[in-house]
């Protein structure tokens, strides 16, 4: 159990140090700028290692230029939501009239069809970095606060808690000093799941064509080999190997995840 | 009980907050209602017009009446009016939200059903079909559904030329005759596959977990005791732990199922109630926008109080307390 433990974690956190490789230095992986253009529809070979689209650039350099792009929504979003769901968990955890509210809203955004709300308020909102971000993180705590309010009535009906009330600690040191230790683990991961649900979800969102066009994350790329004809032109590289690196990048936050998981 | 009360009175304030949401949006962003509403740019109106559209949106009167004028559009049906389409919103989703359906409802009862029987077959017992099982899922839950929708596509339309890759129909089949309706499940069926395939893992996962959480209940342990068969123990003790938690979540997904249909329409060039939003979104249609959201925030809360009323009429515990 704990080779096959150690196995996910090294495989995960080698896929991830790529990643944030390529995002860190992207010169190193390609000789290439991120928009000089070649002739149009290369097929793969030595010096196009998976060819060139529809308006000449190297697909790889373009893969290779939007890690750090999916890289810095995922995580910034996912951080976000991160804060907001374990601020609303706590919160809803309480007893009394605010517990009330914050358990509805949780519920209440659970509800909610999430992604046709995001494509609304994306374009209400307007493209920019930062509403996207925003608006993944929005409806990105819910599962956090949930879990969250579950862990936090678990611990505040343990003994140690119930010490503390006696010797008289306040409300905001008990939540600050003995409730939020606790949550800690849950809250890392909670953090490892949350960047899949970012990416994920920004992915989604740039397949349907709301997103930058000028630097193009992952999923914006497929939107514009899928809207400009890869699948007549056989380019299939040029549809899945960003899909690919989507999935890679999930699935290594997945791993991490699963290697640090407690024993329950 | 409680809790279903509290799941209704949710699913309405839920409702409601959709309905000031599309309200209060056009109005609080920066920048004149009268642009969000009709979609037209306010540059490109003369003064006529622009006072026209005010007049018609009734944006000259107080925020309150604005808010009646808006009650009223969704009661009497119409959910507004689309000055890019020239038609009312209801009649534009309406000529749509057939394909959509049938395309999210279908698959979330095809893959509630694999879920199910994968599931418990999975969960019931310990072994390497369990993990094999569990691994597949784990990783096809890490693939966005647009991708496994082109490998699909790529797989049985370009590889295997065997299914189409656009479109609900043929052209040149009239409509109402078997031959439509068959040509019909020939054209949904990659596209139903593709939502299916995406759902299933959360969905497997859920009835997987559920069923070894039980597994080692005394009950369990008896009835294998006296000898009953694998299928009795699954089908009879296991799957009515399952149930509750497993239908509460099938009620949940079919928004999120109309959100992923959204997806496979654009993939699959379908014309159905996705493409209409993502149509609006690039024309800046707001107010057909709006509908859709509306709509597809009705279907879910509907779906989420029928699933509530299927829960407590399966509930041994609630059916006996109420008689």
């Amino acid at each position: 159990m704990i080779k096959s433990r150690l196995v996910a974690l090294i495989l995960g956190c080698t896929i991830l140090a790529l990643f944030v490789f390529m995002s860190v230095c992207p010169k190193v992986f390609t000789p290439y700028a991120p928009k000089q253009t070649f002739e149009l529809w290369l097929k793969p070979s030595a010096s196009h290692i998976l060819g060139t689209n529809d308006v000449g650039y190297d697909i790889f350099t373009e893969i290779v230029y939007g890690t750090s792009q999916t890289f810095f929504i995922g995580i910034s979003s996912s951080l976000l939501a991160l804060i907001l769901g374990a601020l609303i968990g706590v919160l809803s955890a309480q007893n009394g009239f605010i517990g009330q509210i914050f358990s509805g809203l949780i519920n209440l955004f659970v509800m909610l069809p999430k992604l046709v709300c995001l494509i609304v308020l994306a374009a209400f909102a307007g493209n920019g970095y930062l509403n996207r971000i925003l608006l993944i993180a929005l409806f990105g705590w819910v599962e956090t606060a949930r879990e969250i309010r579950a862990k936090t009535i678990k611990i505040k009906s343990s003994s140690y808690i119930e010490n503390c009330k006696i010797h008289g600690f306040g409300k905001i040191h008990i939540a600050v000093f003995h409730i939020l230790p606790n949550l800690f683990d849950l809250l890392f991961a909670r953090f490892l799941n949350g960047v899949n649900g970012s990416v994920m979800t920004e992915s989604a969102l740039s397949f349907l064509g709301i997103g930058d066009l000028y630097n193009p994350t992952w999923g914006t790329m497929i939107n514009l080999a899928f809207r400009r004809g890869a699948f007549i032109r056989g380019a299939y590289n040029y549809l899945l190997m960003p899909a690919v690196c989507i999935s890679l990048l999930v699935l290594a936050f997945y791993l991490i995840g699963l290697a640090l998981k407690k024993e329950n | 009980m409680k809790k279903y009360l509290n799941n209704l009175i949710t699913c309405v304030i839920c409702f409601i907050f959709i309905v000031i949401l599309n309200f209060a949006l056009p109005r609080l962003m920066s920048g004149d209602p009268v642009a969000y509403l009709t979609g037209v740019d306010e540059e490109s109106m003369s003064v006529v017009q622009y006072e026209y559209y005010r007049n018609a949106l009734h944006l000259n009167d107080n925020i309150f009446v604005q808010f009646g004028y808006y009650i009223k559009s969704l009661f009497d049906g119409s959910l507004g009016y689309s000055y890019r389409m020239e038609a009312t919103v209801s009649s534009l989703i309406l000529s749509r939200i057939g394909a959509t359906l049938q395309i999210s409802l279908v698959a979330v009862v095809v893959s509630c059903g694999i879920a199910l029987v994968w599931g418990l077959s999975a969960g019931s017992k310990k072994g390497t079909f369990d993990k094999i099982s569990t691994t597949a899922n784990v990783i096809i839950n890490t693939l966005p559904s647009f991708t496994v929708g082109m490998l699909l596509i790529i797989l049985f339309c370009f590889g295997v030329k065997i299914f189409p890759y656009s479109g609900l129909n043929s052209p040149n089949i009239e409509k109402g005759t078997a031959e439509y309706f068959f040509d019909r499940i020939y054209h949904l069926i990659l596209p139903v596959t593709t939502l299916t395939v995406t759902f299933l893992p959360s969905r497997y996962l859920i009835v997987r977990n559920t069923a070894r959480a039980v597994l080692n209940e005394k009950y369990l342990l008896f009835a294998r005791q006296r000898g009953l068969g694998r299928r009795k123990i699954k089908y009879g003790y296991i799957l009515g732990n399952v149930a509750q938690p497993f239908i509460a979540m099938v009620g949940m997904s079919v928004g999120a199922s109309i959100g992923g249909s959204v997806v496979v329409e654009n993939l699959f060039s379908i014309q159905g109630m996705g493409t209409l939003l993502t149509d609006a979104v690039y024309a800046l249609d707001y107010p057909l926008m709006q509908g859709v959201l509306f709509v597809t925030a009705f279907i879910a809360v509907i779906s989420i109080i029928i699933t509530d009323v299927i829960c407590i009429l399966t509930d041994p515990k609630l059916r006996r307390a109420r008689l």
